[in-house]
C-alpha cells in the first residue's frame, strides 16, 4: 500500500510529503470556505442547516435585468483600470529598471506607500480634497466634483491605489531579464529600443500579465472606492451589490453568495486569458548565472522622467496623505484649513482612548506579519507545485490559490464563519484571532503564489537538475537553490501581503472576535460614529508605522530595499 | 530576517486572549462604540463578569448573527433598528426577560423579549457656514435655494432613515410623501449611503443640509465645535429606539439578564445620556430634547415593516438612487 502510494508521488519522497501537506493546507485554507459559500449559494437555507429549495435562487437572480447592469459596470471598471494601469505603470517600471532614474530605490519606497493607504481612506481623502468647499477649493479655489464623482473619477482613484502592483512586477522582471538578454541583443547589433521591444518586453510578459491579472481581480473585488465615490456617481458594481445584500436588513446571504459566484466566473475568465498568454511560449530567462543589470543613462531626458515620477508620486501619495493629515489635525471639519482650527485633539483622543487604539495597531501588525509568513511559505510551495510538479490535479491547485483574489472579502469571511463556527471541530478557532489570520492568509495567498510561479516559470530547470546531480535532496535544493533565486519576488509579495493585511477592512469587520479590533475596524468605527478626525488620526499613525517598519526592516538587514530586486 | 520572529510571537500572544475568554459574556452592539465600551467596563467593574464586545453597524451585527446561526455566540445584542428585534423575535431566537429596572421605560419601548437601551430621533442638520438659509421643516428643502445642497441617508442602509420614511407616510399619506421625495430628488438631493456618509459632506460644506440625520451623532459633533445646527421639524419627526435583547441560545442567561439590568440602571442610563441619546427611562435626565419635548409621528412599525420591500422600491424609484 505504502509502495503504491509512493509511486504516485513525485520523484522525491520528501518532496511528495511536502506537496501533500501543501495541497491539504490549501484545501483547508481556501477550499473549505469556498465550498461553504458554494453550498450556501445552492441551498438558500444552508446557514440554518436546511437543504430545501436547492438552486431556487439562481433563476430569479440571474434573470434580473439590474444584474446585467452590475455585471457590465464591473467589467467596464476592471478593464479601464487595467488599461490605465498598464499605460501608467509599465513605462514607469521599465524606466526604473532599465535607466538611471535619479532617486533610484527611493521611488520604490514611495510607490509602496499607496498600499499602506486603505482604499476607502484614499477615496475619502480625494473626496475631501476635490468636493465643493474641499481642501483644493479652500487652498486654490478649484473643485472638481464633476470629475471625481464620475466613472473617470472612480478609475482615477483606483488606478492610483493599485498601479504599484504593476510597477513592481515590471521593474523587478525587467531587472532580471533586461541585463543579460538585452546585452546579448545589443552585441548582435540591435539598437537600444529594438532590444527593448524585441527582447526585454516580450520576456517580461509573464510578470506583467500576472500583475495585470492581479489588478483586474483587485479592481472587481474592491469595495471601498466604488462604495465611497460610486454612490454619488450613480455607478454600482457587483461588489457593492453583494455588500448591499449583507448590509440591508433583512440580510440576504444566499443572494450574495450567488452574486459572488458571478464574480468568480469573471475572474476565472481573466485567469484563463493570462494563462493562455503565459504558457504559449517558454520564458526561461534565469539561469542562475550572475548578471549585472546595465542601466541606461537618461541624459537630456533626466528631468522629464523625474517630473513624471514626481507627478505620479504627488497624486498617489502626497495628496491622499496630506488630506488625511489635514483632517486629523484640524479641530473641526466645518472650520476648514485655518490656523486657529489646528488642533491635536484627535491624536489626544487616540492616546486617551480606552478602546485601545494602540492595541488595535499591535493586533494588526502582528496579524499582518503572521499572514505574510504563512502566505510566503505556502505561496513558494504552491508556486513550485504548480509550475514544476508532475502531479495530477495541479491545475485545480493553481485555480484554488487564485480564487480568493476574486472573492470579495466579505464572502470569504462568511465562508470562514460558516465553515469554522461548527461545534464539531475538535479545536474551536472561531471567535479567536486565528480567524483573522485565516481570513488574511486566504485572501492574500494569491500574491505570493502569482509572484512565485512567475519566478519559477522564468527559472531554468537546469538549476535543479544540476543540484540533483550534485546529490542534493528536495529540501536542500529548495533551500539552497530555489529559495535564493525566488527570494526577491517572494519578499516583494510578502511585503504586499503585510501592507494589505495590516489594513484589510471588510473581512476584518466580519470575523474579528468580540473584544478584538484591528486598525481598519477601529478607523471604520470612528467614521461610522461620526468622528472622522479620530479615524484619520488613527490612519496617520497606521500608515506611518507600517511604512516605518518596512524602512526599518530594510535598514536592519543592511541591504538595499528588497523591492529594488 | 530576525526581526520577524518577535512579530510572530506577538501574533500568537494576540491570538491567545481570544482562546482564554470562553467564560465571558459576549455582547454584539451597534454604535456608538464609546457607549458600549463604557457600559461593558462599568459592568465588569461592578460584577466581576468579563464582557467581550463586538461593535459595528446594525447591518454588520445582523449579518454576523445570521452567519452564526448554526452555532450562535452572542449572549446580548443591541441593535439600532427596532425592526431587527421584531424579526429575531418572530424567528423565536430571543430569550424572554423583562428587567425590573425597565419600570420607568414607557410601554412602547419595551416588550417581554426586548427593551430599548436608548432612543435617537431623526432631524435636519444644517451647516451654519453655508450660504443657504436655516430650514425649519422637511418640505422646505424642495425650495430652489437648496438646489444640490441636500443629502439623505439611504433608508435601505440606515434603519433610522427607513423609520423617517414610514413616519412621513403615516403623517402625510402616500401621495404627498412620494411627491415630496420626487421634488427633493429633482432638487438634486443626494442619497450617498448610511448615516455618516450623508453627514460628512455637510460638515465640510460640500453640501449644506442632511434630510433625516440620526440626531445623537450630530449633537455630539456640535458639542465638539462643528458649525452645525440640529433642527427638529415642527411638523413632527420619528424616533428610532435601540432594542437590547438576549438570545435564546445563550448559555449564560443570568449574567446576560444582569447586563440588561445594568444598562437600565441609573448608572447605565447616565452613560446612554452622555452620548446625546435619550435614555429609555423617563426618570433619567437627558442632555438633549426628549420624547416629551419633540413632536412625534406615531408609526405602526409592524405594518410598515411588512411593506418594507415595497417602500424601499418606491423610494428608489422616486429618488432614482
Amino acid at each position: 500500500m505504502a509502495v503504491r502510494l509512493a509511486l504516485r508521488l513525485p520523484r522525491f519522497t520528501g518532496a511528495g510529503v511536502v506537496m501533500l501537506l501543501t495541497a491539504a493546507t490549501l484545501l483547508l485554507l481556501v477550499g473549505l470556505p469556498l465550498l461553504y459559500v458554494l453550498l450556501q449559494a445552492i441551498f438558500p437555507g444552508w446557514s440554518r442547516g436546511e437543504l430545501s429549495g436547492a438552486f431556487g435562487l439562481f433563476i430569479p437572480l440571474l434573470s434580473d435585468p439590474a444584474l446585467l447592469g452590475l455585471l457590465g459596470n464591473t467589467l467596464r471598471l476592471g478593464i479601464a483600470v487595467v488599461v490605465i494601469c498598464a499605460l501608467l505603470a509599465i513605462p514607469l517600471g521599465a524606466l526604473r529598471a532599465l535607466t538611471r532614474v535619479p532617486g533610484g530605490a527611493a521611488w520604490d519606497l514611495i510607490f509602496l506607500i499607496p498600499f499602506m493607504i486603505p482604499p476607502y481612506i484614499a477615496a475619502l481623502s480625494w473626496m475631501m480634497t476635490l468636493q465643493p468647499q474641499g481642501y483644493a477649493q479652500q487652498l486654490t479655489g478649484v473643485s472638481a466634483s464633476g470629475f471625481l464623482f464620475s466613472f473617470s473619477g472612480i478609475v482615477f482613484v483606483m488606478v492610483l491605489n493599485v498601479f504599484p502592483v504593476v510597477y513592481f512586477a515590471v521593474s523587478r522582471t525587467m531587472m532580471s531579464v533586461g541585463g543579460r538578454y538585452a546585452a546579448a541583443a545589443r552585441v548582435s547589433g540591435a539598437g537600444g529600443w529594438r532590444a527593448f521591444w524585441r527582447i526585454t518586453l516580450p520576456l517580461s510578459t509573464p510578470g506583467i500579465a500576472a500583475s495585470l491579472l492581479l489588478v483586474f481581480a483587485l479592481t472587481i473585488e474592491e469595495f471601498g472606492t466604488p462604495a465611497t465615490l460610486g454612490a454619488q456617481a450613480g455607478y454600482k458594481v457587483l461588489v457593492t451589490g453583494i455588500h448591499e445584500r449583507f448590509a440591508d436588513w433583512p440580510i440576504d446571504i444566499p443572494g450574495a453568495a450567488v452574486l459572488s459566484l458571478l464574480l468568480v466566473i469573471l475572474a476565472m475568465a481573466a485567469f484563463y486569458l493570462q494563462h493562455w498568454l503565459v504558457t504559449r511560449r517558454s520564458f526561461v530567462s534565469q539561469t542562475g548565472k550572475p548578471a549585472m543589470a546595465e542601466q541606461v543613462t537618461l541624459g537630456a531626458w533626466k528631468w522629464p522622467v523625474v517630473g513624471l515620477f514626481s507627478l505620479v508620486a504627488l497624486a498617489a501619495v502626497a495628496v491622499p496623505i496630506l488630506a488625511v493629515l489635514a483632517t486629523a489635525s484640524t479641530a473641526t471639519l466645518s472650520g476648514g484649513l485655518a490656523w486657529d482650527n489646528l488642533s491635536t485633539r484627535h491624536f489626544e483622543a487616540l492616546l486617551a482612548n480606552r478602546s485601545g487604539a494602540l492595541k488595535a495597531l499591535g493586533t494588526s501588525l502582528a496579524l499582518a506579519s503572521g499572514a505574510a509568513l504563512v502566505t510566503g511559505v505556502l505561496g513558494a510551495l504552491v508556486g513550485y507545485l504548480v509550475v514544476r510538479a508532475r502531479l495530477r490535479g495541479k491545475g485545480v491547485l493553481d485555480v484554488l490559490s487564485l480564487l480568493p483574489n476574486t472573492m470579495p472579502g466579505i464572502v470569504v469571511a462568511v465562508g470562514l464563519i460558516l465553515a469554522w463556527n461548527q461545534s464539531w471541530w475538535p479545536i474551536q478557532i472561531y471567535n479567536t484571532g486565528a480567524m483573522l489570520l485565516l481570513a488574511y492568509a486566504c485572501l492574500l495567498l494569491p500574491y505570493p503564489v502569482r509572484y512565485a510561479s512567475a519566478a519559477f516559470r522564468q527559472m531554468g530547470e537546469s538549476l535543479e537538475a544540476a543540484a540533483r546531480v550534485c546529490g542534493a535532496g528536495f529540501f536542500t535544493t529548495f533551500r539552497r537553490i530555489l529559495l535564493p533565486a525566488l527570494a526577491p519576488s517572494l519578499i516583494v509579495s510578502m511585503l504586499l501581503v503585510f501592507a494589505i493585511a495590516s489594513r484589510e477592512l471588510v473581512a476584518s469587520l466580519m470575523v474579528a472576535p468580540a473584544g478584538m479590533s484591528t486598525v481598519s475596524t477601529f478607523v471604520f468605527g470612528q467614521f461610522e460614529q461620526g468622528s472622522p478626525g479620530v479615524g484619520m488620526a488613527m490612519s496617520v499613525v497606521a500608515i506611518f508605522t507600517t511604512t516605518g517598519l518596512l524602512v526599518g526592516l530594510t535598514a536592519v538587514s543592511r541591504k538595499k530595499l528588497p523591492i529594488a530586486g | 530576517m530576525p526581526i520577524v520572529k518577535p512579530l510572530v510571537l506577538g501574533a500568537c500572544l494576540v491570538a491567545l486572549p481570544g482562546l482564554a475568554s470562553a467564560n465571558a459574556l459576549t455582547v454584539y452592539s451597534a454604535g456608538p462604540g464609546a457607549l458600549i465600551e463604557h457600559l461593558a467596563a462599568d459592568f465588569s467593574e461592578e460584577t466581576g463578569i468579563e464582557v467581550n464586545v463586538f461593535q459595528s453597524t446594525t447591518g454588520q451585527v445582523m449579518a454576523r448573527l445570521e452567519s452564526e446561526q448554526a452555532n450562535p455566540l452572542a449572549d446580548v445584542v443591541i441593535s439600532a433598528s427596532w425592526d431587527s428585534a421584531e424579526s429575531l423575535h418572530e424567528e423565536g431566537l430571543l430569550h424572554e426577560y423583562l428587567s425590573p429596572n425597565a419600570e420607568t421605560v414607557p410601554d412602547f419601548l419595551k416588550t417581554d423579549h426586548y427593551v430599548a437601551q436608548g432612543v435617537s430621533a431623526l432631524a435636519l442638520v444644517w451647516n451654519r457656514n453655508s450660504d443657504v438659509p436655516q430650514p425649519a421643516d422637511w418640505s422646505d428643502l424642495t425650495d430652489a435655494a437648496y438646489r444640490d445642497q441636500v443629502t439623505m441617508p439611504d433608508p435601505a442602509q440606515s434603519g433610522a432613515a427607513f423609520e423617517l420614511v414610514t413616519g412621513l407616510l403615516t403623517a402625510m399619506g402616500d401621495e404627498e410623501t412620494w411627491s415630496l421625495m420626487e421634488a427633493l430628488a429633482d432638487n438634486g438631493m443626494l442619497v450617498p449611503g448610511p448615516n455618516a456618509r450623508a453627514l460628512n459632506p455637510v460638515l465640510q460644506g460640500a453640501k449644506s443640509v442632511v434630510f433625516g440625520a440620526v440626531d445623537y451623532i450630530a449633537l455630539g459633533q456640535q458639542a465638539e465645535g462643528e458649525a452645525i445646527e440640529v433642527i427638529f421639524p415642527a411638523s413632527g419627526t420619528v424616533i428610532a429606539p435601540r432594542p437590547m435583547m438576549i438570545l435564546a441560545s445563550t448559555d449564560m442567561p443570568s449574567e446576560a439578564e444582569q447586563f440588561v439590568d445594568f444598562v437600565l440602571s441609573e448608572q447605565g442610563q447616565a452613560r446612554v445620556a452622555e452620548r446625546y441619546l435619550m435614555p429609555s427611562r423617563t426618570d433619567i435626565e437627558a442632555l438633549r430634547p426628549t420624547i416629551e419635548e419633540l413632536t412625534l409621528i406615531e408609526v405602526d412599525s409592524e405594518a410598515m415593516s411588512a411593506q418594507r420591500e415595497a417602500i424601499l422600491d418606491r423610494f428608489r424609484e422616486a429618488t432614482g438612487s
